[in-house]
């Protein structure tokens, strides 16, 4: 499939093309330069930026947004609301009938559900709140939502939360690995972060529920306080790596 | 008591401001040909908002016709703008934001419908002011959400006419909206006990009419309704249905 990838220069972007890079064609873009010694095709793209989204995504069978801009009062919106609107409509202009958006749980599970309730599943009505990057990115699954309504395509949304490395299970911005003190409950190692892409890239569509469809992206874990099931029953996501060193006080780390 | 106005300069802004006349109003809309005491604000994040906002008691926003351009232009000014209003409006203590919307979100719906404010809306993807502004109310509604300011959602009806009633039913639309109504309406909002957040269907009382307005009469008591005809007995307020 030739898959185009917006703002994959990022921290999941490059667990996305090692997850897809043999078996499919992928057109990378970010606004900022690859990597060195980087493989693959790639764009420099603004995803604000209507006629740069359609031209990139001419001749594609898929889009993957990855695009995140979090804490500016201005770029946020751009990427992460016009920005989908932007992918919206150049699916529609190249009848482009896959697109798999990300973000974060938050876009979904805002505080009104994340500090009060269990059992959170990808199929609620969402409730971001007004943090601006949960509110934002809720704003572009909106328009997403609403191109997959009237239109014959397919929108795949996956949602993270906490990504950890599986070698050592820190996550980004923690400074050292608290085994057996519990952890997020909507966890990940990063190399399943991308294998869950290339999973919503390669599903067959007439297995998805509807034509928009959301997923919570992590492994079995047994807080019960999100719901992950339905990301291995509909998109067959097998985890690779499992967390049980941060959850389970009889665990050996050693 | 005082009023900020969106979109001042558009006619859906000059329709709104024209019903408020026993108000302190205040006009804004973006920089660019502002005119007439109408402050130029771009409602950037920023002290010029905060300003914007300083010392009122109510905004109405102006959600539908209010900007005109492209999809851009109007995801920006329904997303963010309307964010940057909204965070100044909630961090002045402002008490409610009134937000004008369309009851053309509805228009899916066919007619023989009883479609109340319980329907959901089914925004177009090619129309981008209709979905710009179904965006501006999402937004406002998570601020609502999150107890920051109270939102009444006003869908109004379509053609807007100017004048009374009888004048929107001589169009023979099956969801016209008389000024004069809006105006009834507008300031019923302006001054009624709200809830943290409603949506609130607004068109002038028709035979055949397309809308039914549940929220309008049990907030605002819109439409004030016929008197009882001779004999028949009076309805108590709130008796049960
Ligand atoms: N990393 C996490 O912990 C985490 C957690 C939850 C959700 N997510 C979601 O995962 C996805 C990927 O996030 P990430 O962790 O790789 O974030 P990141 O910030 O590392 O990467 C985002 C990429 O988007 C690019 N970008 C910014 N502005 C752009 C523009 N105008 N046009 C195109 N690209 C632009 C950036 O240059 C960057 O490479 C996002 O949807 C994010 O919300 C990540």
């Amino acid at each position: 499939m030739k898959v185009l990838l917006l703002g994959g220069n990022g921290m999941l972007g490059p667990w996305v093309v090692k997850a897809m890079a043999d078996r499919h064609q992928l057109r990378v873009t970010d606004v900022n330069e690859p990597r060195k010694g980087f493989k693959h095709e790639f764009r420099n793209l603004d995803a604000s930026n209507l006629d740069a989204v359609l031209r990139a995504a001419e001749g594609m069978d898929c889009i993957v947004n990855l695009s995140v801009l979090r804490h500016d009062r201005k770029l946020a919106w751009d990427v992460s609301t016009r920005g989908n609107y932007n992918m919206m409509a150049a699916a529609v202009e190249h009848g482009i009938r896959r697109v798999v958006n990300t973000g974060p749980h938050f876009q979904l599970s805002g505080p009104q559900y994340e500090d009060w309730d269990f059992g959170l599943n990808p199929d609620m009505p969402p409730q971001p709140g007004t943090r601006l990057y949960a509110l934002s990115k809720a704003m572009g699954q909106e328009i997403c939502r609403v191109f997959a309504e009237r239109h014959d395509l397919y929108v795949i949304t996956l949602l993270y939360y906490n990504m950890k490395l599986p070698g050592s299970l820190a996550a980004p911005l923690e400074k050292q690995v608290n085994y057996h003190d519990d952890m997020t409950p909507f966890s990940l190692a990063w190399t399943d972060c991308g294998e869950a892409v290339r999973c919503a890239v390669e599903v067959e569509l007439s297995k998805l529920p509807s034509r928009c469809e959301t997923f919570h992206t992590f492994s079995d874990i047994p807080h019960d306080k999100f719901k992950s099931d339905k990301i291995q029953r509909v998109l067959g996501f097998r985890p690779r790596y499992h967390l049980e060193a941060m959850w389970n006080k009889g665990y050996k780390t050693t | 008591m005082k009023i900020l106005v969106t979109s001042a300069m558009s006619a859906m802004g000059r329709t709104v401001a024209g019903a408020l006349k026993k108000h302190d109003v205040k006009l804004t809309d973006l920089t660019g040909g502002c005119t007439g005491g109408i402050v130029a604000n771009n409602l950037n994040h920023d002290a010029e908002t905060d300003r914007l906002v300083d010392g009122v008691e109510a905004i109405i926003h102006t959600g539908y016709e209010g900007q005109e351009g492209d999809a851009s232009s109007l995801l920006d000014y329904y997303s963010r703008r309307t964010y940057n209003l909204l965070l100044a409006a909630s961090n002045a203590r402002v008490d409610r934001c009134i937000y004008i919307s369309t009851l053309k979100l509805l228009q899916d719906y066919e007619e023989n419908l009883t479609v109340t404010e319980r329907w959901r809306s089914h925004p177009p993807s090619n129309d981008p002011a209709l979905l710009a502004c179904h965006i501006g109310e999402l937004v406002c509604k998570e601020f609502a959400r999150d107890r920051l300011i109270k939102v009444a959602t006003l869908r109004l009806g379509w053609p807007i006419v100017t004048g009374q009633r009888s004048k929107a039913t001589a169009t023979g639309e099956t969801a016209a909206l008389a000024t004069d109504d809006l105006a009834t309406v507008l300031n019923a909002a302006l001054g009624a006990k709200i809830e943290q957040w409603q949506d609130v269907h607004v068109q002038s009382p028709a035979p055949g009419q397309r809308y039914l307005l549940h929220a309008a009469q049990k907030l605002f008591s819109f439409p004030v309704p016929p008197p009882t005809p001779p004999g028949q007995p009076v309805a108590r307020k709130g008796a049960r249905r």
